[in-house]
């Protein structure tokens, strides 16, 4: 069963727009690193933040008290829906799926929680912060803006998540009664992901993300959103989203990345979108992808937009989507230059692709992949 | 209503066995200890001694003791780093695998709200005591919600992708649920579902701090009720195609016959009060099945404690069946939360295959809002055909799976 695209939309520190942003990014733009200092001691890390115009169109009564993760997922997905011109309504609000993916969820609200609790005892925790402190409460909130009522689903995992959402789309569509399903993946940034990711050394002081870099030296977080509507018609399909797998080790990803490209490149492929984010990821793809794509173009848009985790997977999908529509591909920033792979270093026409694969490997154990193709 | 599955009747899809299950909760660690539980309907919710509750209102929880969670486990260095999630996911999955040895699953759905919780509390606490730091990899490394599935499943030598869904307290169903619609649709032979959760201090004082539970005794649907107590757990089951289990000779326990989710926008922590949510994930479950209300022989009920939530499932029950028996087992081991849904399924699969009613503990009287034939305070003998298994959550986030005993 393959499944079309028929909306999308994006939250990303490069503003919202997807072609906006796309245009940004074929002319290699990048974000606009800032600094955040953690609450106990003087260390400062660099993130690339959703400027605040992004917003506007998450400015909703049910998002007074919700988590910046529940504004960007609103924003993004109301985006999706608005693109496939697709409205809620009492016909379709049941027949409309929405799966939402996150892996660290609302951490801002989690720690502000947990903090009160820890410096003034559970009489301080407060019962407004709680519930958004759930998973699912972004989920909630979209859905009830939406006003979907049928199946809702929260999806939690690493990097890999926004990918295994849209297998999970694929599934949930078997099912004739549902005609729509809205996968949404979104993260927000604080302080103390940073601080677990450095402590992970994972994480770079300060830009650039160098891509398929030998020396891994690390990722700069990012937030924000991404979204895409699916759908059974659409000059965009899903081919093929791969049920994805784990690693107990690192070392081990390799060997998963490629089983799962040799499971989607049954066809020829002529381009990746991969998760390459200058850690441990990069040399696992890097392999994998020479041993079983090693024509195709491959672009990661980590350097531009950096590493967004629940959301990327869903950022992944649409540059794929982009590229394959506008037959072209930004350039791939701080790229290693002897890197061995086909990688765009400027922006590069690639007029007669037809077939993407998007590639995940999470920062926890989990890898995932899809194939798009233009119809 | 979302109805879970195809509902025309030339192409409901296939058939779906339930051929192994394992479970861990404050009853008893494996489905022997467990039944035994539910038989004596046990109540095994005791003060809380994982963290300090003195500033809290409640003071009591469903807790698995350590002693039993980590006995018979790997006493290496990399087990003893594992969160107690971890080992409740090893506990259940091993007796899965007890039974079904060659159970090798195409997809692994579990539910659960927290992940490795306590260990983001220990990592945030010992950031203000920097000294006490060196152990913060380890607890951040066991802190995303996928690990304990994938802990378990490499322990195992499985190496299914893993879904973990994180519908707050319906979790559990719906991975079930889930998991029944990919083996119903045909595009899954065998599927792994299930729950875990394991007690934390933060989601304790947030339930306390938003007065949901109570400083009294866990009494769904009871008049006097006053709130939920918090439990832990973990359940597994192992669904796989009826014909393909029945080829290969396994043991059918069960079929999984319906399911039901709906989204329920009135609030986030609070049920429509008509009862609107929870009677569409039951009719959908129904629909799922094309079984009518009427050949529903018990439910467990999702039965919180709580007095709104009590008061929408206990008005929707009572608008779609007509004294069906019904109990909410979190009575005795309080509310396991993303966990609650797969042991509760458990119940319900021993229920079935034992020919009992599980009991609704700690009931004294009924509440007049809703007309409910609570099985109160003993589990009794019956003849159970089909059982369903209520879940509704955060979110507004409603599940009903309907369970059948296996017939040939």
């Amino acid at each position: 069963m393959s499944l079309a695209i028929a909306g999308m939309g994006w939250i990303t520190p490069l503003g919202s727009g997807v072609d906006s942003v796309w245009e940004q990014l074929l002319h290699g733009d990048e974000a606009f690193a800032t600094t955040i200092t953690e609450e106990f001691g003087d260390r400062s890390y660099s993130v690339f933040r959703v400027p605040e115009s992004a917003l506007k169109s998450a400015a909703h009564p049910r998002l007074r008290r919700a988590s910046v993760i529940s504004r960007f997922a609103a924003a993004a997905g109301l985006d999706a829906l608005n693109a496939a011109g697709l409205k809620i309504d009492s016909h379709n609000a049941q027949r409309t799926a929405l799966i939402f993916a996150t892996s660290n969820g609302g951490v801002i609200y989690t720690k502000r929680f947990y903090r009160d609790v820890v410096s003034a005892g559970a009489q301080s925790a407060s019962p407004l912060l709680f519930p958004e402190t759930v998973f699912n409460a972004p989920a909630s909130h979209l859905a009830a803006i939406l006003g979907i009522s049928g199946a809702t689903y929260t999806l939690v995992g690493d990097g890999a998540i926004g990918l295994l959402a849209i297998k999970m789309a694929e599934d949930l569509m078997a099912n004739e009664a549902i005609d729509y399903c809205l996968v949404v993946g979104a993260e927000e940034i604080d302080w103390l992901l940073c601080d677990a990711y450095r402590r992970w050394r994972l994480l770079r002081a300060a830009p650039p993300i160098e891509p398929f870099s030998k020396q891994n030296r690390g990722m700069i977080l990012s937030e924000g959103a991404g979204a895409i509507l699916v759908a059974r018609e659409g000059p965009f399909i899903v081919e093929c989203a791969h049920p994805g797998g784990y690693f107990a080790r690192r070392a081990e990803a390799e060997e998963t990345l490629k089983r799962i490209l040799r499971d989607l490149s049954q066809g020829e492929i002529d381009l990746v979108v991969a998760g390459a984010n200058g850690t441990f990821v990069d040399e696992a793809e890097y392999r994998a992808l020479k041993a079983v794509v090693p024509n195709a173009f491959v672009y990661t848009a980590k350097p531009a937009l950096g590493e967004s985790v629940g959301a990327a997977g869903l950022w992944q999908v649409i540059l794929a989507v982009q590229a394959l529509r506008f037959a072209e591909l930004p350039p791939v920033l701080h790229a290693d230059p002897a890197c061995s792979l086909r990688l765009p270093r400027s922006r590069t026409p690639v007029a007669k692709a037809r077939r993407a694969m998007v590639l995940s490997c999470g920062l926890n154990q989990q890898a995932a992949g899809l194939c798009l193709a233009i119809r | 209503m979302a109805q879970a599955g195809n509902t025309n009747e030339s192409n409901i899809g296939a058939r779906v066995a339930v051929v192994a299950a394992g479970v861990v909760s404050p009853l008893g660690v494996g489905l022997t200890e467990t039944l035994q539980s539910l038989r004596n309907a046990r109540d095994c919710v005791s003060p809380v001694t994982r963290f300090s509750v003195a500033q809290c209102r409640c003071k009591t929880a469903g807790q698995v003791p350590d002693n039993r969670l980590l006995a018979g486990q790997d006493e290496g260095r990399r087990s003893r780093r594992l969160h107690r999630s971890s080992h409740m996911m090893i506990h259940a999955l091993k007796e899965v695998l007890t039974q079904e040895p060659h159970f090798k699953p195409e997809l692994t759905i579990i539910g659960t709200t927290s992940g490795g919780m306590s260990y983001g509390e220990r990592y945030y606490r010992s950031l203000r005591q920097p000294e006490d730091l060196r152990h913060a990899p380890t607890w951040i490394a066991n802190y995303p919600a996928q690990k304990p599935v994938i802990d378990a499943q490499e322990i195992f030598g499985i190496s299914a992708p893993c879904q973990v869904i994180a519908n707050a307290c319906a979790s559990g169903t719906n991975a079930i649920g889930h998991a029944f619609e990919c083996v119903r649709s045909g595009r899954y032979q065998r599927v792994l579902a299930g729950g875990y959760d394991a007690l934390s201090e933060m989601v304790f004082v947030g339930f306390d701090s938003l007065q949901a539970s109570t400083p009294d005794k866990c009494r769904p649907f009871d008049r006097h009720r006053t709130g939920m107590v918090l439990g832990e757990g973990a359940a597994i089951l192992a669904l796989e195609n009826f014909a393909a289990a029945q080829e290969r000779g396994a043991p059918v326990l069960a079929e999984i016959i319906g399911y039901g989710i709906s989204t329920d926008n009135f609030h986030i922590t609070q049920p429509n009060p008509s009862g609107i949510g929870p009677q569409q994930a039951m009719e959908g479950a129904l629909q799922s099945a094309q079984v009518s209300a009427k050949e529903v022989d018990y439910i467990n009920a999702h039965g919180t404690a709580t007095v709104f939530n009590d008061a929408a499932e206990g008005k929707a029950i009572s608008k779609l069946f007509n004294g069906v028996p019904v109990s909410s087992t979190k009575s005795m081991m309080g509310h396991s939360l993303g966990a609650a849904g797969a042991v509760e399924a458990v119940f319900c699969l021993l229920a079935l295959q034992h020919q009992f009613l599980p009991s609704n503990i700690n009931f004294t009287a009924s509440d007049d809002d809703f007309d409910l034939n609570i099985v109160a305070n003993e589990a009794r003998p019956a003849v159970l055909h089909a059982v369903l298994s209520n879940s509704f959550g955060f979110g507004g986030t409603n599940a009903s799976i309907l369970m059948r005993s296996f017939k040939e």
